[in-house]
Protein backbone atom coordinates (compact mmCIF):
# COMPACT_ATOMS: atom_id res chain seq x y z
CA UNK A 1 0.00 0.00 0.00
CA UNK A 2 1.47 3.34 -0.67
CA UNK A 3 1.56 6.10 1.66
CA UNK A 4 -1.36 7.53 3.46
CA UNK A 5 -0.93 11.31 2.23
CA UNK A 6 -4.39 12.81 4.05
CA UNK A 7 -5.30 11.41 7.27
CA UNK A 8 -8.61 12.78 8.71
CA UNK A 9 -9.70 11.19 12.41
CA UNK A 10 -13.29 11.74 13.01
CA UNK A 11 -13.78 15.13 12.65
CA UNK A 12 -16.08 17.60 13.58
CA UNK A 13 -15.98 21.57 13.05
CA UNK A 14 -18.23 24.84 13.49
CA UNK A 15 -17.62 27.94 12.35
CA UNK A 16 -18.11 29.35 15.83
CA UNK A 17 -19.41 28.05 19.43
CA UNK A 18 -23.06 29.74 19.21
CA UNK A 19 -22.92 28.20 15.11
CA UNK A 20 -23.86 24.44 14.02
CA UNK A 21 -21.62 21.75 13.08
CA UNK A 22 -20.89 22.01 9.69
CA UNK A 23 -18.58 18.50 9.61
CA UNK A 24 -19.61 15.88 11.96
CA UNK A 25 -17.37 12.70 12.25
CA UNK A 26 -15.93 12.68 9.49
CA UNK A 27 -12.57 9.95 9.08
CA UNK A 28 -11.14 9.43 5.57
CA UNK A 29 -7.89 8.70 4.07
CA UNK A 30 -6.66 9.90 0.70
CA UNK A 31 -3.38 8.22 -0.65
CA UNK A 32 0.20 9.33 -2.40
CA UNK A 33 -0.67 9.20 -6.23
CA UNK A 34 -4.39 9.02 -5.85
CA UNK A 35 -7.15 10.90 -7.08
CA UNK A 36 -10.26 11.50 -5.15
CA UNK A 37 -13.47 13.69 -6.31
CA UNK A 38 -15.23 15.43 -3.58
CA UNK A 39 -18.80 15.89 -4.29
CA UNK A 40 -22.01 16.98 -2.20
CA UNK A 41 -25.03 19.60 -2.15
CA UNK A 42 -24.35 22.92 -1.97
CA UNK A 43 -22.74 23.83 1.81
CA UNK A 44 -22.38 20.11 2.26
CA UNK A 45 -18.75 21.04 3.80
CA UNK A 46 -16.90 20.51 0.78
CA UNK A 47 -14.96 23.59 0.80
CA UNK A 48 -15.07 23.28 4.65
CA UNK A 49 -12.62 20.26 4.37
CA UNK A 50 -10.27 22.07 1.57
CA UNK A 51 -9.66 24.49 4.26
CA UNK A 52 -8.91 22.18 7.29
CA UNK A 53 -6.56 20.18 4.61
CA UNK A 54 -4.44 23.40 4.46
CA UNK A 55 -4.91 25.13 7.92
CA UNK A 56 -7.04 28.09 6.98
CA UNK A 57 -9.22 26.53 9.68
CA UNK A 58 -8.67 24.12 12.68
CA UNK A 59 -11.26 21.65 14.04
CA UNK A 60 -13.09 21.41 16.97
CA UNK A 61 -13.05 17.70 17.56
CA UNK A 62 -10.84 15.07 16.15
CA UNK A 63 -7.22 15.41 14.15
CA UNK A 64 -5.90 15.94 10.88
CA UNK A 65 -2.58 14.55 9.44
CA UNK A 66 -0.87 15.67 6.21
CA UNK A 67 2.34 12.83 5.36
CA UNK A 68 2.23 11.59 8.88
CA UNK A 69 2.61 15.61 10.70
CA UNK A 70 -0.64 16.64 12.68
CA UNK A 71 -2.51 19.98 11.53
CA UNK A 72 -1.57 22.49 13.96
CA UNK A 73 -0.89 26.59 14.47
CA UNK A 74 3.30 24.99 14.45
CA UNK A 75 2.88 22.53 11.56
CA UNK A 76 0.53 24.69 9.00
CA UNK A 77 3.99 26.64 7.22
CA UNK A 78 5.45 23.35 6.78
CA UNK A 79 1.84 21.75 5.41
CA UNK A 80 1.22 24.61 3.19
CA UNK A 81 4.14 24.53 1.40
CA UNK A 82 2.89 20.61 0.74
CA UNK A 83 -0.80 21.75 -0.02
CA UNK A 84 -1.48 23.69 -2.87
CA UNK A 85 -4.79 24.85 -3.10
CA UNK A 86 -7.10 26.49 -5.91
CA UNK A 87 -10.08 28.19 -3.85
CA UNK A 88 -13.40 28.32 -5.64
CA UNK A 89 -13.08 32.27 -6.44
CA UNK A 90 -9.42 33.12 -7.70
CA UNK A 91 -9.72 36.50 -6.97
CA UNK A 92 -9.26 35.62 -3.18
CA UNK A 93 -5.98 33.86 -4.32
CA UNK A 94 -4.11 36.65 -6.37
CA UNK A 95 -1.04 38.28 -5.03
CA UNK A 96 0.87 39.19 -7.74
CA UNK A 97 0.15 42.27 -9.29
CA UNK A 98 0.83 40.81 -13.43
CA UNK A 99 -0.05 37.58 -13.99
CA UNK A 100 3.60 36.07 -14.28
CA UNK A 101 4.35 37.64 -10.70
CA UNK A 102 1.49 35.79 -9.26
CA UNK A 103 3.01 32.60 -10.52
CA UNK A 104 6.07 33.60 -9.06
CA UNK A 105 5.24 33.85 -5.63
CA UNK A 106 4.65 30.51 -4.13
CA UNK A 107 7.55 29.49 -5.75
CA UNK A 108 9.99 32.57 -4.47
CA UNK A 109 8.52 31.62 -0.96
CA UNK A 110 9.78 27.93 -1.63
CA UNK A 111 13.14 29.57 -2.52
CA UNK A 112 13.18 28.27 -5.93
CA UNK A 113 15.96 29.25 -7.67
CA UNK A 114 15.68 32.04 -10.33
CA UNK A 115 16.56 30.22 -13.51
CA UNK A 116 14.46 27.25 -12.84
CA UNK A 117 11.28 29.72 -11.91
CA UNK A 118 11.35 31.64 -15.42
CA UNK A 119 11.52 28.25 -16.93
CA UNK A 120 8.41 27.06 -14.83
CA UNK A 121 6.76 30.27 -15.36
CA UNK A 122 6.66 29.66 -18.88
CA UNK A 123 5.85 25.75 -18.66
CA UNK A 124 2.81 26.54 -16.88
CA UNK A 125 1.38 29.38 -17.98
CA UNK A 126 1.89 27.76 -21.48
CA UNK A 127 0.15 24.34 -20.14
CA UNK A 128 -3.15 26.01 -19.48
CA UNK A 129 -2.96 28.55 -22.38
CA UNK A 130 -1.77 31.78 -20.89
CA UNK A 131 1.51 32.58 -22.03
CA UNK A 132 0.13 35.78 -23.59
CA UNK A 133 -0.89 37.21 -20.87
CA UNK A 134 2.05 37.20 -18.41
CA UNK A 135 2.55 40.93 -17.87
CA UNK A 136 -1.29 41.46 -17.12
CA UNK A 137 -2.71 42.36 -14.00
CA UNK A 138 -5.10 39.28 -12.74
CA UNK A 139 -7.83 40.91 -12.18
CA UNK A 140 -8.30 42.46 -16.00
CA UNK A 141 -9.03 38.72 -16.84
CA UNK A 142 -11.92 37.19 -18.09
CA UNK A 143 -13.45 34.89 -15.38
CA UNK A 144 -11.90 31.71 -16.94
CA UNK A 145 -8.79 32.77 -17.36
CA UNK A 146 -8.39 33.82 -13.68
CA UNK A 147 -9.12 30.03 -13.43
CA UNK A 148 -6.38 29.43 -15.85
CA UNK A 149 -3.61 31.25 -14.44
CA UNK A 150 -4.94 30.21 -10.62
CA UNK A 151 -4.21 26.62 -11.75
CA UNK A 152 -0.59 27.81 -13.23
CA UNK A 153 0.41 29.21 -9.73
CA UNK A 154 -0.49 26.15 -7.86
CA UNK A 155 1.29 23.60 -10.67
CA UNK A 156 4.36 25.90 -10.53
CA UNK A 157 4.85 25.06 -6.82
CA UNK A 158 4.72 21.35 -7.29
CA UNK A 159 3.05 20.18 -4.48
CA UNK A 160 2.34 16.92 -2.76
CA UNK A 161 -1.03 17.47 -2.51
CA UNK A 162 -3.17 19.70 -4.85
CA UNK A 163 -6.70 20.75 -4.00
CA UNK A 164 -8.93 22.34 -6.75
CA UNK A 165 -12.19 23.60 -5.03
CA UNK A 166 -14.38 23.77 -8.08
CA UNK A 167 -11.31 25.42 -9.71
CA UNK A 168 -12.69 24.93 -14.01
CA UNK A 169 -15.99 25.80 -13.13
CA UNK A 170 -15.69 28.96 -15.74
CA UNK A 171 -14.32 26.97 -18.29
CA UNK A 172 -15.97 25.83 -21.35
CA UNK A 173 -16.19 21.43 -21.30
CA UNK A 174 -13.53 21.58 -24.18
CA UNK A 175 -11.25 24.04 -21.61
CA UNK A 176 -12.13 22.48 -18.93
CA UNK A 177 -10.82 18.93 -20.36
CA UNK A 178 -8.05 19.92 -21.59
CA UNK A 179 -6.88 21.74 -18.20
CA UNK A 180 -7.77 18.42 -16.17
CA UNK A 181 -5.75 16.86 -19.00
CA UNK A 182 -2.99 18.97 -17.92
CA UNK A 183 -3.40 18.46 -14.00
CA UNK A 184 -3.31 14.96 -14.50
CA UNK A 185 -0.31 14.60 -16.51
CA UNK A 186 1.55 16.44 -13.67
CA UNK A 187 -0.36 14.17 -11.06
CA UNK A 188 1.03 11.46 -12.49
CA UNK A 189 4.49 12.64 -13.15
CA UNK A 190 4.79 13.56 -9.45
CA UNK A 191 2.91 11.19 -7.73
CA UNK A 192 0.92 13.92 -6.05
CA UNK A 193 -2.55 13.40 -4.66
CA UNK A 194 -5.41 15.36 -6.11
CA UNK A 195 -8.57 16.35 -4.66
CA UNK A 196 -11.20 18.11 -7.01
CA UNK A 197 -14.25 19.27 -5.81
CA UNK A 198 -16.42 19.89 -8.15
CA UNK A 199 -20.08 19.79 -9.39
CA UNK A 200 -18.81 18.28 -12.89
CA UNK A 201 -20.24 15.09 -13.29
CA UNK A 202 -17.34 14.75 -16.05
CA UNK A 203 -14.66 15.63 -13.79
CA UNK A 204 -15.74 12.93 -11.02
CA UNK A 205 -15.56 10.15 -13.85
CA UNK A 206 -11.89 10.57 -14.25
CA UNK A 207 -11.64 10.21 -10.28
CA UNK A 208 -9.70 6.86 -9.08
CA UNK A 209 -12.35 7.30 -5.52
CA UNK A 210 -15.47 9.86 -4.60
CA UNK A 211 -16.17 11.22 -1.53
CA UNK A 212 -20.40 12.15 -1.21
CA UNK A 213 -20.83 14.44 1.80
CA UNK A 214 -24.39 14.76 2.94
CA UNK A 215 -25.04 17.49 5.09
CA UNK A 216 -21.62 17.43 6.84
CA UNK A 217 -21.61 14.06 6.78
CA UNK A 218 -19.62 11.67 4.58
CA UNK A 219 -22.63 9.75 2.88
CA UNK A 220 -20.26 7.16 0.92
CA UNK A 221 -16.94 6.64 -0.47
CA UNK A 222 -16.52 4.28 -3.29
CA UNK A 223 -15.32 3.89 -7.51
CA UNK A 224 -17.13 6.56 -9.87
CA UNK A 225 -18.61 3.32 -11.38
CA UNK A 226 -20.08 2.19 -8.02
CA UNK A 227 -21.50 5.53 -7.25
CA UNK A 228 -23.18 6.60 -10.14
CA UNK A 229 -24.96 3.28 -10.18
CA UNK A 230 -26.64 4.46 -7.06
CA UNK A 231 -28.77 6.54 -9.34
CA UNK A 232 -31.91 7.64 -6.99
CA UNK A 233 -30.64 7.93 -3.89
CA UNK A 234 -28.15 10.27 -5.12
CA UNK A 235 -30.67 12.37 -6.87
CA UNK A 236 -32.46 12.38 -3.44
CA UNK A 237 -29.18 14.07 -1.79
CA UNK A 238 -29.30 16.70 -4.34
CA UNK A 239 -26.39 15.04 -6.62
CA UNK A 240 -26.92 13.37 -10.10
CA UNK A 241 -25.50 10.98 -12.69
CA UNK A 242 -23.60 11.70 -15.79
CA UNK A 243 -25.59 11.83 -19.29
CA UNK A 244 -23.86 8.58 -20.10
CA UNK A 245 -25.72 6.81 -17.12
CA UNK A 246 -28.73 7.95 -17.88
CA UNK A 247 -28.82 6.93 -21.41
CA UNK A 248 -28.07 3.48 -20.47
CA UNK A 249 -30.78 3.70 -18.00
CA UNK A 250 -32.98 4.58 -21.20
CA UNK A 251 -31.64 1.41 -22.79
CA UNK A 252 -31.98 -1.10 -20.15
CA UNK A 253 -35.67 0.34 -20.27
CA UNK A 254 -35.85 -1.11 -23.89
CA UNK A 255 -34.44 -4.14 -22.58
CA UNK A 256 -31.09 -3.56 -23.63
CA UNK A 257 -28.60 -5.78 -20.86
CA UNK A 258 -25.61 -3.86 -20.29
CA UNK A 259 -22.96 -5.80 -19.12
CA UNK A 260 -21.53 -2.42 -17.16
CA UNK A 261 -22.41 0.92 -15.85
CA UNK A 262 -20.72 3.36 -18.50
CA UNK A 263 -18.44 5.66 -17.57
CA UNK A 264 -18.21 7.38 -20.91
CA UNK A 265 -19.62 7.40 -24.21
CA UNK A 266 -16.78 4.33 -25.20
CA UNK A 267 -17.35 1.84 -22.90
CA UNK A 268 -21.40 2.35 -24.15
CA UNK A 269 -20.68 1.90 -27.39
CA UNK A 270 -18.37 -1.13 -26.90
CA UNK A 271 -20.78 -2.81 -25.05
CA UNK A 272 -23.91 -2.03 -27.68
CA UNK A 273 -21.18 -3.02 -30.23
CA UNK A 274 -20.63 -6.41 -29.04
CA UNK A 275 -24.62 -7.19 -28.20
CA UNK A 276 -25.13 -5.47 -31.91
CA UNK A 277 -22.41 -8.54 -33.64
CA UNK A 278 -24.22 -11.39 -31.23
CA UNK A 279 -27.73 -10.01 -33.56
CA UNK B 1 -36.98 45.37 -24.74
CA UNK B 2 -35.81 45.23 -27.96
CA UNK B 3 -31.83 44.98 -28.05
CA UNK B 4 -29.52 46.22 -30.53
CA UNK B 5 -25.69 46.22 -31.12
CA UNK B 6 -24.71 48.27 -34.20
CA UNK B 7 -20.90 48.13 -35.27
CA UNK B 8 -19.90 48.13 -31.41
CA UNK B 9 -16.43 47.83 -30.44
CA UNK B 10 -14.58 48.04 -27.15
CA UNK B 11 -11.09 48.54 -26.36
CA UNK B 12 -10.12 48.40 -21.97
CA UNK B 13 -7.57 50.87 -21.02
CA UNK B 14 -8.20 52.91 -24.44
CA UNK B 15 -5.18 54.96 -24.87
CA UNK B 16 -2.98 53.52 -22.47
CA UNK B 17 0.09 51.21 -23.81
CA UNK B 18 -2.34 48.49 -21.99
CA UNK B 19 -5.12 49.02 -24.08
CA UNK B 20 -7.05 45.56 -25.21
CA UNK B 21 -9.80 45.11 -27.75
CA UNK B 22 -12.23 42.71 -25.88
CA UNK B 23 -14.91 43.21 -28.46
CA UNK B 24 -15.03 44.32 -32.20
CA UNK B 25 -17.70 45.11 -34.80
CA UNK B 26 -20.43 43.09 -33.02
CA UNK B 27 -23.62 43.64 -34.94
CA UNK B 28 -27.23 41.42 -33.61
CA UNK B 29 -30.73 42.07 -32.58
CA UNK B 30 -32.30 40.53 -29.75
CA UNK B 31 -36.32 41.09 -30.50
CA UNK B 32 -38.23 41.23 -27.51
CA UNK B 33 -39.44 37.86 -25.08
CA UNK B 34 -36.38 35.92 -27.24
CA UNK B 35 -34.64 33.62 -24.73
CA UNK B 36 -30.54 34.13 -26.29
CA UNK B 37 -27.99 32.26 -25.26
CA UNK B 38 -24.41 33.43 -25.39
CA UNK B 39 -21.44 30.92 -25.97
CA UNK B 40 -17.83 31.17 -26.54
CA UNK B 41 -14.33 30.26 -25.67
CA UNK B 42 -12.75 31.62 -22.76
CA UNK B 43 -11.62 35.56 -23.07
CA UNK B 44 -14.08 35.89 -25.99
CA UNK B 45 -15.77 38.43 -24.64
CA UNK B 46 -19.54 37.24 -23.05
CA UNK B 47 -18.90 38.96 -19.96
CA UNK B 48 -17.56 42.68 -21.61
CA UNK B 49 -20.53 42.30 -24.05
CA UNK B 50 -23.14 41.88 -21.14
CA UNK B 51 -21.83 44.81 -19.09
CA UNK B 52 -22.97 47.25 -22.14
CA UNK B 53 -27.11 46.08 -21.49
CA UNK B 54 -27.01 47.94 -17.93
CA UNK B 55 -24.81 50.50 -19.04
CA UNK B 56 -22.23 49.53 -16.97
CA UNK B 57 -19.53 50.40 -19.52
CA UNK B 58 -20.63 52.28 -22.95
CA UNK B 59 -19.22 50.73 -26.02
CA UNK B 60 -15.91 52.65 -27.82
CA UNK B 61 -17.19 52.67 -31.14
CA UNK B 62 -20.74 51.65 -32.00
CA UNK B 63 -24.12 51.91 -30.68
CA UNK B 64 -26.05 49.97 -28.15
CA UNK B 65 -29.98 49.98 -28.06
CA UNK B 66 -31.98 48.65 -25.18
CA UNK B 67 -35.91 49.52 -26.14
CA UNK B 68 -35.81 52.89 -25.79
CA UNK B 69 -32.47 53.43 -24.05
CA UNK B 70 -29.32 53.98 -26.21
CA UNK B 71 -25.68 53.96 -25.36
CA UNK B 72 -22.76 55.21 -27.31
CA UNK B 73 -19.34 56.34 -27.10
CA UNK B 74 -20.76 60.33 -26.05
CA UNK B 75 -23.74 59.34 -25.07
CA UNK B 76 -25.13 57.12 -21.62
CA UNK B 77 -28.96 57.28 -20.60
CA UNK B 78 -29.44 60.39 -18.28
CA UNK B 79 -31.88 57.97 -16.81
CA UNK B 80 -29.28 55.12 -16.21
CA UNK B 81 -30.96 54.03 -12.72
CA UNK B 82 -34.40 53.63 -14.40
CA UNK B 83 -32.36 51.31 -16.96
CA UNK B 84 -30.45 49.18 -14.40
CA UNK B 85 -33.94 48.93 -12.39
CA UNK B 86 -35.41 47.51 -15.66
CA UNK B 87 -32.58 45.33 -16.79
CA UNK B 88 -30.98 42.64 -13.85
CA UNK B 89 -27.87 41.23 -14.41
CA UNK B 90 -26.44 38.13 -12.53
CA UNK B 91 -22.76 38.90 -12.74
CA UNK B 92 -20.45 35.68 -13.08
CA UNK B 93 -18.72 35.80 -9.21
CA UNK B 94 -21.65 36.29 -7.07
CA UNK B 95 -18.87 37.83 -4.49
CA UNK B 96 -18.82 40.67 -7.20
CA UNK B 97 -22.58 41.60 -6.46
CA UNK B 98 -22.86 41.05 -2.44
CA UNK B 99 -21.70 43.69 -0.08
CA UNK B 100 -24.47 43.93 2.34
CA UNK B 101 -24.52 43.05 6.69
CA UNK B 102 -27.48 40.25 6.07
CA UNK B 103 -28.42 38.32 3.29
CA UNK B 104 -32.41 40.32 3.55
CA UNK B 105 -30.08 43.57 3.26
CA UNK B 106 -28.67 42.25 0.04
CA UNK B 107 -31.57 41.12 -1.51
CA UNK B 108 -33.57 44.60 -0.36
CA UNK B 109 -30.81 46.55 -1.74
CA UNK B 110 -31.81 46.55 -5.32
CA UNK B 111 -35.38 47.03 -5.30
CA UNK B 112 -35.01 49.96 -2.50
CA UNK B 113 -32.55 52.11 -4.61
CA UNK B 114 -35.18 51.77 -6.94
CA UNK B 115 -37.85 53.15 -4.07
CA UNK B 116 -39.81 49.96 -4.11
CA UNK B 117 -41.64 50.97 -0.84
CA UNK B 118 -41.14 48.37 2.31
CA UNK B 119 -43.77 46.09 2.23
CA UNK B 120 -43.83 45.09 -1.33
CA UNK B 121 -39.78 44.22 -0.76
CA UNK B 122 -40.81 41.69 2.03
CA UNK B 123 -42.91 39.90 -0.16
CA UNK B 124 -40.61 39.98 -2.68
CA UNK B 125 -38.12 38.01 -0.29
CA UNK B 126 -40.85 35.71 0.34
CA UNK B 127 -41.14 35.27 -2.90
CA UNK B 128 -37.14 34.83 -3.82
CA UNK B 129 -35.65 32.87 -1.55
CA UNK B 130 -37.94 29.79 -2.16
CA UNK B 131 -37.13 30.32 -5.76
CA UNK B 132 -33.38 30.11 -5.61
CA UNK B 133 -33.77 27.06 -3.23
CA UNK B 134 -32.93 29.15 -0.14
CA UNK B 135 -34.39 28.78 3.41
CA UNK B 136 -36.08 31.71 5.32
CA UNK B 137 -33.36 31.21 8.66
CA UNK B 138 -30.73 32.76 5.96
CA UNK B 139 -31.96 35.60 6.15
CA UNK B 140 -30.12 37.61 8.78
CA UNK B 141 -26.61 35.70 7.90
CA UNK B 142 -23.67 37.44 6.47
CA UNK B 143 -23.55 36.43 2.53
CA UNK B 144 -19.90 36.62 3.30
CA UNK B 145 -20.41 33.55 5.75
CA UNK B 146 -21.71 31.40 2.81
CA UNK B 147 -20.82 28.26 0.74
CA UNK B 148 -20.06 29.21 -3.02
CA UNK B 149 -23.12 28.24 -3.81
CA UNK B 150 -25.17 29.20 -1.41
CA UNK B 151 -23.86 32.95 -2.30
CA UNK B 152 -24.78 32.28 -5.97
CA UNK B 153 -28.27 31.79 -4.85
CA UNK B 154 -28.23 35.06 -2.73
CA UNK B 155 -27.01 36.77 -5.81
CA UNK B 156 -29.79 35.27 -7.98
CA UNK B 157 -32.73 36.22 -5.38
CA UNK B 158 -30.73 39.93 -5.29
CA UNK B 159 -31.62 40.29 -9.19
CA UNK B 160 -34.94 38.73 -9.07
CA UNK B 161 -36.13 40.73 -6.06
CA UNK B 162 -36.13 44.04 -8.71
CA UNK B 163 -38.49 42.36 -10.99
CA UNK B 164 -36.98 42.92 -14.20
CA UNK B 165 -37.71 42.59 -18.03
CA UNK B 166 -34.16 41.81 -19.07
CA UNK B 167 -32.33 39.02 -17.15
CA UNK B 168 -28.88 38.87 -17.82
CA UNK B 169 -27.41 35.54 -16.53
CA UNK B 170 -23.61 35.00 -16.64
CA UNK B 171 -22.70 31.46 -16.20
CA UNK B 172 -25.36 31.60 -13.32
CA UNK B 173 -25.31 27.49 -12.76
CA UNK B 174 -21.56 27.79 -11.75
CA UNK B 175 -20.81 26.70 -8.71
CA UNK B 176 -24.64 25.36 -8.27
CA UNK B 177 -24.70 21.66 -7.01
CA UNK B 178 -26.78 19.44 -9.84
CA UNK B 179 -30.52 19.81 -8.79
CA UNK B 180 -29.57 23.44 -8.09
CA UNK B 181 -28.40 23.82 -11.76
CA UNK B 182 -31.71 21.90 -13.02
CA UNK B 183 -33.71 23.96 -10.86
CA UNK B 184 -32.72 27.43 -11.05
CA UNK B 185 -32.88 27.46 -14.90
CA UNK B 186 -36.55 25.70 -14.60
CA UNK B 187 -37.01 28.66 -12.43
CA UNK B 188 -35.29 31.02 -14.89
CA UNK B 189 -37.47 29.26 -17.65
CA UNK B 190 -40.77 29.45 -16.29
CA UNK B 191 -40.48 33.20 -15.01
CA UNK B 192 -39.03 33.92 -18.84
CA UNK B 193 -42.12 32.60 -19.94
CA UNK B 194 -44.93 33.74 -17.61
CA UNK B 195 -43.71 37.19 -17.64
CA UNK B 196 -42.57 37.81 -20.84
CA UNK B 197 -39.30 38.28 -19.89
CA UNK B 198 -35.70 38.92 -22.83
CA UNK B 199 -33.35 36.54 -21.01
CA UNK B 200 -29.74 36.73 -22.51
CA UNK B 201 -27.95 33.65 -21.33
CA UNK B 202 -23.67 33.19 -21.08
CA UNK B 203 -23.07 29.72 -20.29
CA UNK B 204 -20.75 27.17 -20.95
CA UNK B 205 -23.27 24.62 -20.79
CA UNK B 206 -24.13 23.74 -24.71
CA UNK B 207 -27.04 21.60 -23.38
CA UNK B 208 -28.80 24.04 -20.91
CA UNK B 209 -28.44 26.67 -24.51
CA UNK B 210 -29.83 23.69 -26.79
CA UNK B 211 -32.59 23.56 -23.97
CA UNK B 212 -33.77 26.78 -22.98
CA UNK B 213 -32.71 29.10 -25.43
CA UNK B 214 -34.40 30.15 -28.92
CA UNK B 215 -31.40 31.74 -30.53
CA UNK B 216 -27.91 31.16 -29.77
CA UNK B 217 -24.92 33.37 -30.75
CA UNK B 218 -21.30 32.46 -30.42
CA UNK B 219 -19.16 34.65 -30.11
CA UNK B 220 -14.99 34.57 -30.81
CA UNK B 221 -11.88 36.53 -30.17
CA UNK B 222 -15.09 39.23 -29.55
CA UNK B 223 -16.48 39.05 -32.70
CA UNK B 224 -19.78 37.02 -33.56
CA UNK B 225 -18.57 34.21 -35.37
CA UNK B 226 -21.99 32.47 -36.16
CA UNK B 227 -25.66 32.62 -34.99
CA UNK B 228 -28.81 30.66 -35.68
CA UNK B 229 -31.06 28.65 -33.79
CA UNK B 230 -29.62 25.88 -31.26
CA UNK B 231 -30.47 22.81 -33.12
CA UNK B 232 -28.76 24.85 -36.33
CA UNK B 233 -25.87 26.11 -34.49
CA UNK B 234 -24.90 22.70 -32.65
CA UNK B 235 -24.97 20.34 -35.36
CA UNK B 236 -22.44 22.22 -37.16
CA UNK B 237 -18.94 20.28 -35.48
CA UNK B 238 -16.21 21.35 -37.45
CA UNK B 239 -17.25 25.35 -37.26
CA UNK B 240 -17.25 25.07 -33.26
CA UNK B 241 -14.09 22.88 -33.41
CA UNK B 242 -12.45 25.76 -34.95
CA UNK B 243 -13.30 28.20 -32.09
CA UNK B 244 -12.68 25.26 -29.16
CA UNK B 245 -16.42 24.37 -28.57
CA UNK B 246 -18.05 21.46 -28.90
CA UNK B 247 -21.22 20.17 -29.32
CA UNK B 248 -23.81 19.32 -26.96
CA UNK B 249 -22.91 16.20 -25.21
CA UNK B 250 -26.50 13.86 -26.76
CA UNK B 251 -24.67 15.26 -30.08
CA UNK B 252 -21.34 13.95 -29.22
CA UNK B 253 -22.86 10.77 -28.15
CA UNK B 254 -24.97 10.42 -31.77
CA UNK B 255 -22.00 11.18 -33.64
CA UNK B 256 -19.62 8.70 -32.03
CA UNK B 257 -22.19 6.23 -32.49
CA UNK B 258 -22.20 6.97 -36.18
CA UNK B 259 -18.19 6.32 -36.22
CA UNK B 260 -18.86 2.98 -34.78
CA UNK B 261 -22.30 1.73 -36.16
CA UNK B 262 -21.93 3.67 -39.61
CA UNK B 263 -25.74 4.64 -38.98
CA UNK B 264 -26.34 7.88 -38.82
CA UNK B 265 -29.08 9.37 -36.37
CA UNK B 266 -29.76 12.84 -36.84
CA UNK B 267 -30.39 14.97 -33.97
CA UNK B 268 -33.73 16.92 -33.79
CA UNK B 269 -34.39 17.69 -30.57
CA UNK B 270 -35.43 14.00 -29.24
CA UNK B 271 -35.64 13.39 -25.43
CA UNK B 272 -33.48 10.53 -24.27
CA UNK B 273 -35.99 7.96 -24.25
CA UNK B 274 -36.59 8.76 -27.93
CA UNK B 275 -32.75 7.94 -28.49
CA UNK B 276 -32.96 5.04 -26.50
CA UNK B 277 -35.48 3.90 -28.83
CA UNK B 278 -33.74 4.33 -31.88
CA UNK B 279 -30.38 2.89 -30.63
CA UNK B 280 -32.21 -0.02 -29.61
CA UNK B 281 -33.58 -0.55 -32.77
CA UNK B 282 -30.32 -0.78 -34.27
CA UNK B 283 -28.47 -2.63 -32.00
CA UNK B 284 -30.60 -5.54 -31.98
CA UNK B 285 -32.54 -5.40 -35.36
CA UNK B 286 -30.10 -3.27 -37.21
CA UNK B 287 -32.59 -1.22 -38.79
CA UNK B 288 -33.31 2.17 -37.63
CA UNK B 289 -37.08 3.61 -36.95
CA UNK B 290 -36.72 6.96 -38.38
N1 LIG C 1 -17.25 31.68 7.13
C1 LIG C 1 -18.34 30.99 7.49
N2 LIG C 1 -19.00 31.29 8.62
C2 LIG C 1 -20.10 30.59 8.99
N3 LIG C 1 -20.62 29.57 8.29
C3 LIG C 1 -20.01 29.22 7.15
C4 LIG C 1 -18.83 29.91 6.68
N4 LIG C 1 -18.44 29.35 5.53
C5 LIG C 1 -19.33 28.36 5.26
N5 LIG C 1 -20.27 28.28 6.23
C6 LIG C 1 -21.37 27.31 6.31
O1 LIG C 1 -20.82 26.01 6.43
C7 LIG C 1 -21.54 25.06 5.64
C8 LIG C 1 -20.56 24.32 4.73
O2 LIG C 1 -20.00 25.25 3.83
P1 LIG C 1 -18.95 24.86 2.70
O3 LIG C 1 -18.46 26.13 2.12
O4 LIG C 1 -17.97 23.91 3.25
O5 LIG C 1 -19.92 24.09 1.66
P2 LIG C 1 -19.60 23.48 0.23
O6 LIG C 1 -19.89 22.03 0.31
O7 LIG C 1 -18.26 23.90 -0.22
O8 LIG C 1 -20.75 24.16 -0.67
P3 LIG C 1 -20.73 24.76 -2.16
O9 LIG C 1 -20.98 23.61 -3.08
O10 LIG C 1 -21.91 25.68 -2.16
O11 LIG C 1 -19.44 25.46 -2.38
C9 LIG C 1 -22.61 25.87 4.89
O12 LIG C 1 -23.86 25.68 5.52
C10 LIG C 1 -22.16 27.29 5.03
O13 LIG C 1 -23.27 28.17 5.11
N1 LIG D 1 -11.04 44.86 -16.70
C1 LIG D 1 -10.36 44.49 -17.80
N2 LIG D 1 -9.30 45.18 -18.24
C2 LIG D 1 -8.62 44.80 -19.34
N3 LIG D 1 -8.92 43.71 -20.09
C3 LIG D 1 -9.97 42.97 -19.70
C4 LIG D 1 -10.75 43.31 -18.55
N4 LIG D 1 -11.73 42.39 -18.40
C5 LIG D 1 -11.57 41.52 -19.42
N5 LIG D 1 -10.52 41.85 -20.20
C6 LIG D 1 -10.04 41.14 -21.41
O1 LIG D 1 -11.05 41.21 -22.41
C7 LIG D 1 -11.23 39.97 -23.08
C8 LIG D 1 -12.69 39.55 -22.96
O2 LIG D 1 -12.98 39.30 -21.60
P1 LIG D 1 -14.42 38.83 -21.09
O3 LIG D 1 -14.41 38.88 -19.61
O4 LIG D 1 -15.47 39.60 -21.79
O5 LIG D 1 -14.42 37.31 -21.62
P2 LIG D 1 -15.49 36.14 -21.44
O6 LIG D 1 -15.95 35.73 -22.79
O7 LIG D 1 -16.52 36.54 -20.46
O8 LIG D 1 -14.58 34.95 -20.86
P3 LIG D 1 -14.85 33.83 -19.73
O9 LIG D 1 -15.63 32.73 -20.38
O10 LIG D 1 -13.47 33.38 -19.37
O11 LIG D 1 -15.56 34.48 -18.61
C9 LIG D 1 -10.25 39.00 -22.43
O12 LIG D 1 -9.14 38.82 -23.27
C10 LIG D 1 -9.83 39.66 -21.13
O13 LIG D 1 -8.50 39.38 -20.81
MG1 LIG E 1 -17.56 25.20 -1.72
MG1 LIG F 1 -16.92 35.96 -18.51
Amino acid sequence: MSRKLIEFRDVSFRYGEEQPWVLRNCSFEIYEGEWVAIIGHNGSGKSTIAKLINGLLFPQKGEILIDGQQVNEETIWDIRKEVGMVFQNPDNQFVGTTVQDDVAFGMENRGTPREEMVTRIEETLSAVGMEDYRFTEPHRLSGGQKQRVAIASVLAISPKVLILDEATAMLDPKGRTEIMRTVSNVQNKEDLSLITITHDLQEVVQADRVIVMNKGEIWDRATPREIFSKKDSLREIGLDVPFVAILADELKETGINLTKEPLNHEELLEDLWILHSQT
Amino acid sequence: MDITFTNVSYIYQRNTPFAHQAIKDLNFHIPSGSFVAIVGHTGSGKSTLLQHLNGLVTPSEGEVKIGEYKLTPKEKPTNLKELRSRVGVVFQYPEHQLFEETVAKDIAFGPENFGVPKETINERIKRVIPAVGLSEDMLERSPFDLSGGQMRRVAIAGVLAINPDVLVLDEPTAGLDPRGQKEIMEMFNTMHKEQGLTTILVTHSMEDALKYADHVIILNKGTKYMEGSPEEVFTQKDALKQVQLDVPEVIQLLNAFEDKFSISIPFHGQTVQEIAETIHSIVKDGVSNE
